[in-house]
């Protein structure tokens, strides 16, 4: 356990003091905030024109969402941030192992007296922090939220919490297991090259391919179409991105992400036998 | 008793073999020189010591630890300096000693004394807070020895150590190596006769992955200044 804690806390001082985390920081900061003050506008937009319509019972059932700030802003950004977030953990992920090869550190790790599982599982959770870290920085909307925002009950017109918490931390997590699972591939796919910049475009091009996977199920033929469906992204995270928990998306997602971290060990451990 | 033990070990690259069939051994508290010419498979043969590789064919312990059954003791036991010093560029050189510490599973409290003591032997205290990057290549090549250094290992590995460094620096490394005797058993490999010929008692000649030569400097010297040259000349001749 120390070794793996040893391992981890070095990717973290590496991240965070060469630019990689701090350009994620930035860069989700930024897109996210332009994605927050769209929907913030689209939010304010839609409530002025519904009350000149005479309320929200003359509403379509499309614009319901958007009666409050939790369902109308917060869980539209946080479906961006899936988006957002493949852009940024390949870049991340690309230089976990792909950066020790073409340093020549990895014979230090090799000779040290770790075993793979732990040299990989270190990696892996110091990669772990600094996206959860990326993904905290989101949570800064939420909290504006409640600090300036307000809500009324649909039926009292009382004053109510402004946002629903529990949905908002399951979106949240949400995010994070999304986070996490991009990063097991983009592992993966560094323990493959030397090239930092190789693993960050495969690992990119992966992702995309995963998220567009979808589209192509209408035109596939049962059984096929289910199967398409049932993996792509969308459907997994259909009910932890309503505030609806759910445990299947739990097991798929931990699923994919043993998979790729048993991948890594043995992309590792065949290292030794060239 | 023996520190190292070779039997036979074969390493083949698809159809080249780097090394054929080595065998030899290494007593406790000696200081032995590997020499040979470029791409005889001096680091091929110190890669598998120290576990970085596997063998093709053959059997290596140290202290008593086969490297390929019992991989772990075996690494416990060796501090390795391999070819290109293993710096992590973005780390300060007490950042990195304090990792490698943890990683050598050094005790925690014993972990800041511990890098006070190998940033002492090796000359680099005075560099502990900068960066590995912003080293000289003198100070990364002692970096790199007081990082083998780390956890005390019985046997040290080291693969040119005083390669790159100027004539002053040299000196210095050799005279390191040199206070090591006896409390550690050192194998160094490098192509430049005279630092052998200054610190080792013992002597192996690799050529085109075969052993030519293994004795005691004395011995391969016959006593004469230039023996050891001469002899190396004419092992590595064909």
């Amino acid at each position: 356990m120390r070794n793996i804690l040893a391992i981890a806390k070095k990717e973290m001082t590496v991240y965070l003091t060469t630019p990689w985390a701090w350009i994620v920081f930035t860069f989700v900061s930024f897109v996210s905030s332009f994605f927050f003050i769209g929907y913030l506008v689209r939010f304010k937009e839609a409530h002025e024109q519904i009350r000149l319509q005479g309320g929200w019972a003359q509403a379509t059932p499309d614009e319901q969402f958007l009666r409050n700030l939790t369902d109308g802003v917060v869980m539209p950004l946080f479906s961006t941030m899936l988006v957002v977030l493949m852009f940024v953990v390949p870049f991340l992920s690309a230089r976990l192992f792909a950066e020790e090869r073409r340093q020549k550190t990895f014979e230090l790790l090799m000779t040290s007296p770790l075993t793979s599982v732990e040299i990989v599982l270190g990696k892996y959770l110091g990669g772990l922090v600094i996206i959860g870290a990326t993904v905290a920085v989101t949570m800064i909307y939420p909290l504006v939220l409640t600090m300036f925002g307000s809500s009324f009950s649909a039926t009292t017109s009382e004053k109510t919490a402004t946002l629903e918490w529990v949905t908002v931390m399951l979106g949240f997590g949400a995010l994070v297991v999304w986070g996490a699972t991009l990063l097991a591939i983009g592992t993966f796919v560094s323990s493959l090259t030397e090239s930092v910049i190789a693993a960050g475009l495969i690992t990119f091009a992966l992702c995309l391919m995963w998220l567009v996977f979808q589209s192509v199920a209408p035109n596939a033929d049962e059984p096929w179409r289910s199967v398409i469906d049932h993996l792509s992204i969308e459907a997994q995270l259909r009910n932890p991105l309503r505030g609806v928990f759910d445990l299947r998306p739990v097991v798929f997602f931990s699923s994919v992400i043993a998979t790729f971290l048993v991948l890594t060990h043995r992309s590792v451990e065949s290292r030794r036998w060239v | 008793m023996a520190m190292i033990e070779v039997e036979r070990l074969t390493k083949k690259y698809r159809d080249r073999v780097a090394i054929d069939a080595l065998s030899f051994s290494i007593e406790a508290g000696k200081i032995v020189g590997f020499l040979g010419p470029n791409g005889a498979g001096k680091s091929t043969t110190m890669k598998i010591l120290t576990g970085f590789m596997p063998a093709t064919e053959g059997k290596a312990r140290v202290a008593g630890f086969d490297v390929f059954e019992k991989p772990l003791e075996a690494k416990r036991q060796i501090g390795y300096l391999p070819e290109t010093p293993p710096l992590y560029p973005e780390l300060t050189v007490r950042g990195f000693l304090k990792f490698v510490a943890e990683i050598k599973g050094v005790p925690r409290k014993q972990v800041k004394s511990e890098i006070a003591r190998v940033a002492e032997g090796t000359g680099v205290t005075s560099e502990l807070d900068r960066l590995n990057a912003a080293l000289s290549k003198g100070y990364r090549q002692r970096v790199g020895i007081a990082q083998a250094l780390i956890g005390n290992p019985k046997l040290l590995i080291l693969d040119e150590p005083t390669e790159g460094l100027d004539p002053r620096q040299r000196n210095e490394v050799l005279q390191l190596i040199k206070g090591l005797a006896g409390q550690h058993t050192v194998v160094l490999s490098t192509h430049i006769l005279a630092e052998v010929k200054t610190i080792c008692e013992q002597v192996l000649i690799i050529h085109r992955g075969k052993i030519v030569a293994d004795d005691t400097m004395a011995a391969i010297s016959g006593g004469r200044e230039s023996g050891l040259e001469e002899k190396f000349i004419s092992l590595t001749a064909n």
